[in-house]
């Protein structure tokens, strides 16, 4: 038997290769999170690892990381949510599960990169005229759909007008409302004539309900992206095959299973226990028991995920300023960052906006801190002493969070009480009704979309009746501001006034937590949904 | 006489279901929002919400809603899911073969088992075995079924990985890989079934045991195998029957917990699925379906305990 001491290579010579399955796996897990190289080595140097030995060690893991993609092999899926309503609609798309499929079946116009800046995908091209009233879009010659007809402007314009009208149906209706008609001018080419001028627009069309569908269809399943539809059974699973005709490289796989595990628990034992490749949402519960498990990696991005508390403008208590301000005060954020969401979040300073979204996050607005000398002040002079809160468990954490206020609260003798109702019809019957009520946004790709949609003054989902006729000249304003300067002063003049005036308390922002296999590789980190926005299928491969 | 109380209680049961039809259409529309809300869920708009409705034909006022359904119902027509635009008959299909198939291997393994230990215990009351028997099977009905099925998943899945920890079936497999994936649902639903068909066949026979025929028989001498399996079982078989028939039609209808846990597409879950989305045609049917099994089940039963016991088999 070989002597495992004196085998050993000098330490200056230790490479990737010669650690042991549990070191590679540490540098593995550190280098695939995306740890910078300074993190890996103090993880490494911690273990009594020198430190040439360490850079050494995290620059072969990285080659190893780094491999060219290779070709085969399957994967199975689980997402959080499916049942009988799973859609292959693109414009019904409301759960992780069809954002999924939608991303095997189907392509869109553009693509988010993991900056959030839009690749071309269907659209070679995509220019704006001058004051972007205007967008000409390139289609991409030579696409086919699995059915084997050639994808045409007719395709795009039928697909992309589904979203308008007095007729539509599709749940980004009211997103894409800047867009006033889209015209075929050409066999490969077409236009968005706009109502109000967009220059985000591009950056819009890569979410997940934009996908081209063929001319006259509802999807049914026909798309022209990587994966063909072999089986699709609403609630219990489908199965996708590589698409060998496709119109670039390609996927890795050869097959994807996707399905649902609803039970939190039923679903991180799936991952452990191997039946499951790819599993959406781990709770905070499970993060020590994925991080400590073999053959597993915790995949925790940070997100715009927003935790709210919505108090309504338009009635008491939220109409008084005060309250409001007290709401805020009362919120211990740094705790709930800790220890609700064990570190996988970040701090919430009440905007919708996070260090997320990239150079429009105001880094400059003051950070809000928990001060219950300030909340007792505002709650006394606004005269209320009690208030209700309604609180269903919309995101992972939200209930303790409000647990925590209510704790926090009856500390200066405030009363504020929780009313606990099921996610079961939630948004028909509490959300935008019920005086104060909790909320979840998932991260919306541009800050100005973000408030847009929950800011905007008379906008469908202003979730706390919060009109502001400044921010609704600086919403439209800002959009055809080109010069970054001016853009950023406008962009923190909106987050300011969202911060000190509206009804919305955002003590935190979650990040997207997941997990995966550890052999597979170049999974992609576009911030805006479970798995990498679902970006996954076309890009991983196993290792 | 018998085809007559068969004919009656089929009656019964058709005008059962009528009235369950009726029940399950007012809760579900009691319930708050409605099917359009859902599907938008956090993205409904009060034009969106007004174009799903009246494509859905949710704008028809609640009777004629259900005159509708009915109508479609009586001529075999199960109608859309409202929720995703399948058909029921697609939805409930493969989930009814699976459900029945659930329910077919636990009643296969479950009721010989069952039967077999209440008879043992029974036929030694009072010693080790029959307190051992009594033991478990109290304990085991007093622990809920969620319970047993983690404990399982833990030891057998994640720890010693030899089972898998959801009932996953890809279609294509053979009858060994079938029952490797139903594996852990189904020692799960035999536990939990078995261990109250046992006590129902003990308390049953120890009941008979006590009647004074029995009583002639111990007297006259008839060895005790006979006494049990002869006389008392027979008498004792119209409560086991009926508690074995419980538990099938609860097998066919009541197990969603075991089927989020292992993620079993089956009927329960589907049911729960359908209420949560307010898809009131696929609610309705899934209630058809578990009503009838009820109703089959329970009459079953009955016959059987009739044909059992000739003093029922008389009116008075």
């Amino acid at each position: 038997m070989k002597d495992k001491f004196t085998d050993k290579p000098t330490p200056e010579e230790l490479q990737y290769s010669d650690l042991d399955r549990a070191g590679k796996h540490l540098v593995d897990r550190a280098v695939r999170k995306g740890f910078s190289r300074r993190e890996v080595l103090k993880i490494m140097m911690a273990t009594g690892v020198t430190y040439a030995a360490a850079s050494n060690i995290f620059s072969s893991g990285q080659v190893a990381m780094a491999q060219t993609p290779k070709k085969g092999g399957s994967v199975r899926m689980a997402s959080n949510l499916h049942g009988p309503d799973d859609q292959l609609d693109p414009t019904l798309f409301t759960s992780t599960i069809d954002y999924t499929r939608g991303r095997t079946i189907y392509n869109s116009l553009v693509q988010h990169s993991n900056d959030l800046t839009p690749q071309p995908e269907l659209a070679e091209e995509f220019m704006p005229n001058g004051d972007a009233t205007e967008w000409t879009f390139k289609i991409r010659k030579g696409v086919n759909f699995h059915d084997g007809s050639p994808l045409t402007a007719d395709d795009v314009v039928y697909s992309m007008n589904r979203h308008l009208g007095e007729e539509s149906t599709s749940v980004i209706k009211a997103v894409l409302s800047s867009v006033k008609e889209w015209k075929k001018t050409g066999e490969h080419e077409c236009k968005a004539i706009m109502e109000t001028p967009n220059a985000d627009l591009p950056i819009v069309l890569g979410i997940f309900q934009t996908k081209i569908v063929k001319n006259g269809t509802t999807g049914e399943g026909n798309g022209t992206g990587p994966f063909t539809l072999e089986s699709f059974e609403p609630g219990v699973k489908s199965v996708h095959k590589r698409n060998e005709n496709y119109w670039r490289e390609g996927a890795n796989l050869d097959a994807i299973e996707i399905t649902g595990i609803t039970d939190p628990v039923a679903r991180v034992n799936a991952l452990i226990a191997g039946d499951m490749q790819l599993v959406t949402q781990i709770d905070g519960k499970a993060f020590r028991q994925v991080e400590s498990a073999d053959g597993v990696t915790l995949l925790s991005t940070p997100a715009a995920l927003q935790m709210g508390i919505c108090c309504l403008k338009n009635t008491l208590p939220g109409s008084n300023d005060d309250f409001v301000l007290g709401m805020k005060y009362i919120q211990d954020r740094e705790r709930i960052v800790e220890k609700i969401l064990k570190g996988k979040g970040s701090l919430g300073n009440d905007t919708p906006v996070s260090s997320a979204h990239g150079p429009d996050f105001c880094s400059e607005l003051p950070q809000r801190a928990f001060d219950p000398d300030k909340a007792k002040f505002h709650f006394k002079k606004s005269g209320i002493s009690s208030a209700e809160v309604f609180v269903a468990p919309v995101m992972s954490g939200i209930e303790d969070a409000v647990l925590l206020a209510q704790v926090n609260c009856s500390k200066i003798g405030f009363d504020l009480q929780v009313k606990k109702v099921p996610t079961d019809g939630y948004w028909g019957a509490v959300w935008m009704q019920e005086p104060v009520n909790v909320v979840s946004w998932n991260m919306r790709p541009t800050a100005q979309s973000q408030m847009a949609i929950q800011f905007g003054p008379g906008a469908a989902w202003n979730d706390t009746y919060w009109n502001n006729d400044r921010m609704g000249e600086l919403l439209v304003s800002v959009l055809a501001e080109t010069d970054p300067t001016k853009r950023h002063a406008m962009q923190c003049e909106m987050q300011t006034l969202i911060h000190e005036g509206s009804g919305m308390v955002i003590p935190a922002f979650s990040n997207i937590n997941d997990g995966i296999a550890d052999n597979i590789m170049g999974m992609p980190k576009v911030p805006l949904g479970q798995l990498g926005a679902c970006e996954w299928p076309e890009f991983i491969w196993l290792a | 006489m018998m085809m007559q109380m068969v004919l009656r209680r089929i009656a019964i049961g058709f005008a059962t279901l009528i009235v369950v039809s009726i029940i399950v259409f007012l809760a579900t529309s009691i319930l708050p929002g409605d099917v359009a809300q859902i599907i938008l869920g956090q993205s409904a708009t009060p034009e969106t919400l007004a174009a799903l409705r009246a494509e859905l034909g949710m704008d028809l006022p609640a009777y004629m809603r259900y005159f509708a359904w009915l109508g479609n119902m009586a001529s075999g027509d199960l109608g859309i899911s409202k929720a995703g635009g399948a058909t029921i008959a697609s939805l409930i299909g493969g989930r009814f073969g699976n459900t029945m198939m659930m329910a077919g291997f636990v009643a296969l393994i479950s009721i010989p088992i069952s039967i077999a230990l209440g008879l043992w215990a029974a036929m030694h009351p009072g010693t080790w075995l029959d307190r051992s028997v009594t033991f478990c099977t109290l304990s085991l009905i007093s622990v809920p079924e969620f319970f047993i099925a983690t404990v399982l998943v833990l030891i057998l899945a994640v720890e010693l990985h030899w089972l898998p920890s959801t009932a996953y079936m890809t279609g294509d497999e053979n009858f060994f890989q079938l029952m490797k994936a139903l594996a852990m649902p189904l020692i799960t639903l035999v536990i939990v079934v078995s261990a109250q068909m046992i006590r129902m066949t003990r308390a049953g026979i120890l009941n008979v045991m006590n009647s004074p025929y029995i009583e002639m028989a111990i007297l006259k001498g008839v060895p005790k195998g006979r006494i049990i399996l002869r006389h008392a079982f027979f008498n004792a078989i119209g409560p086991i029957v009926n508690v074995i028939a419980l538990n099938l039609a609860y097998l066919v209808s009541g197990v969603v917990i075991v089927e989020t846990i292992f993620a079993y597409p089956g009927l329960a879950k589907l049911m729960i699925d359908g209420v949560q989305t307010r898809d009131l045609p696929l609610v309705q049917a899934c209630a058809m379906i578990f009503c009838g099994t009820y109703v089959i089940l329970i009459l079953t039963a009955d016959v059987a305990s009739i044909l059992s016991n000739p003093r029922l088999r008389q009116p008075k």
